[in-house]
């Protein structure tokens, strides 16, 4: 076997049938982090009032009553702001580090899936409250979530392949520390 | 589609079935609110699983499904609130079985994570 075949092997986590930091695995994450951005950037114009009118298709005066409403107001900047802000978290969390990340820097791997998982879960959160507590919908609004929910699978496998990693290195003597860095 | 696939599918339209259902069946609260809360939770935990290293996250089915049913005797309602609550809460707890294949290979998944740090406590 040649050394390049070694060398492509060993990105593969140990006991994994593919890489997880692969690039055909991130960018697709990285992909719907960006028209998360896109949507929530979108909505935090109109709630700074860069535009008088906010698209909405389906249910009436909806969105404006929830991007109005007193629980998009919690934060000292809008929540669609603090959307679009984690974003670009995701985003930019899910692109750095090499192909083989999941062992060479563990924290940048571990730093998205918290940038993504609490993202997707207060995006849920959202959902829930607009039509029980705002009596509204927000059509956005809800395509938001959904983009939120749907990076959570795909950059979780990710997470696990580090976290593995981690305890193996622990289970070897080695500092926590030492191995979150990145340290072989 | 696989029966894991069919099954996430199921879950993710009972759960829009049910933030849809106050609207088309014309029922209010608190059914209307119960519903749409278990609906989001359903959708999203459907959608979460599709993916076979979060497949685990179906369980999650069997709470959202045991509340759909409960929900109608605990908050007092019925009629088509009931019908629908009890139906979908049986789809949500039949689907979180069915984990379908996992094709791919997790070395061990996400208990590996917990069974390696406890050994090394151990040594």
């Amino acid at each position: 076997m040649s050394r390049v075949a070694l060398g492509a092997m060993r990105e593969v986590p140990p006991g994994w049938s593919y890489n997880p930091s692969e690039w055909s695995q991130r960018l697709p994450v990285v992909g719907l982090a960006l028209v998360g951005f896109a949507i929530a950037g979108y909505l935090a114009l109109f709630q700074l009032g860069g535009f008088a009118r906010v698209w909405e298709p389906f249910f009436g005066d909806g969105s404006r009553r929830v991007l109005t409403s007193g629980i998009s107001r919690v934060l000292p900047i809008p929540d669609a702001a603090v959307g679009a802000l984690g974003y670009l978290a995701d985003a930019v969390t899910g692109v750095i580090g090499g192909r083989n990340r999941w062992r060479t820097m563990p924290w940048m791997v571990v730093v998205f899936g918290v940038a993504v998982g609490p993202l997707g879960a207060v995006s849920v959160l959202l959902v829930i409250l607009q039509p029980v507590v705002l009596d509204a919908w927000c059509t956005l609004c809800l395509a938001s979530a959904v983009v939120s929910v749907l990076m959570i699978g795909p950059a979780m496998d990710e997470v696990m392949g580090s976290l593995q990693h981690l305890a193996r290195a622990r289970a070897r003597g080695m500092s926590l520390w030492r191995a979150i860095l990145g340290a072989a | 589609m696989s029966a894991g696939t069919v099954a996430r599918v199921v879950t993710i339209v009972t759960g829009l079935w049910l933030m849809a259902a106050p609207v088309i069946l014309a029922y209010g609260r608190p059914a209307s609110a119960s519903d749409r809360s278990v609906g989001p939770l359903a959708v999203s935990m459907g959608l979460i699983a599709l993916w076979q290293a979060t497949r685990g996250v179906r369980w999650v089915g069997l709470l959202l499904g045991a509340w759909a049913i409960a929900a109608p005797w605990l908050l007092g309602f019925g009629g088509a609130a009931l019908a629908s609550g009890t139906g979908a809460g049986i789809a949500l707890i039949g689907c979180a079985f069915l984990r379908g294949e996992i094709e791919q290979r997790y070395g061990g998944g996400w208990r590996a994570i917990g069974a390696k740090g406890r050994e090394a406590d151990d040594s």
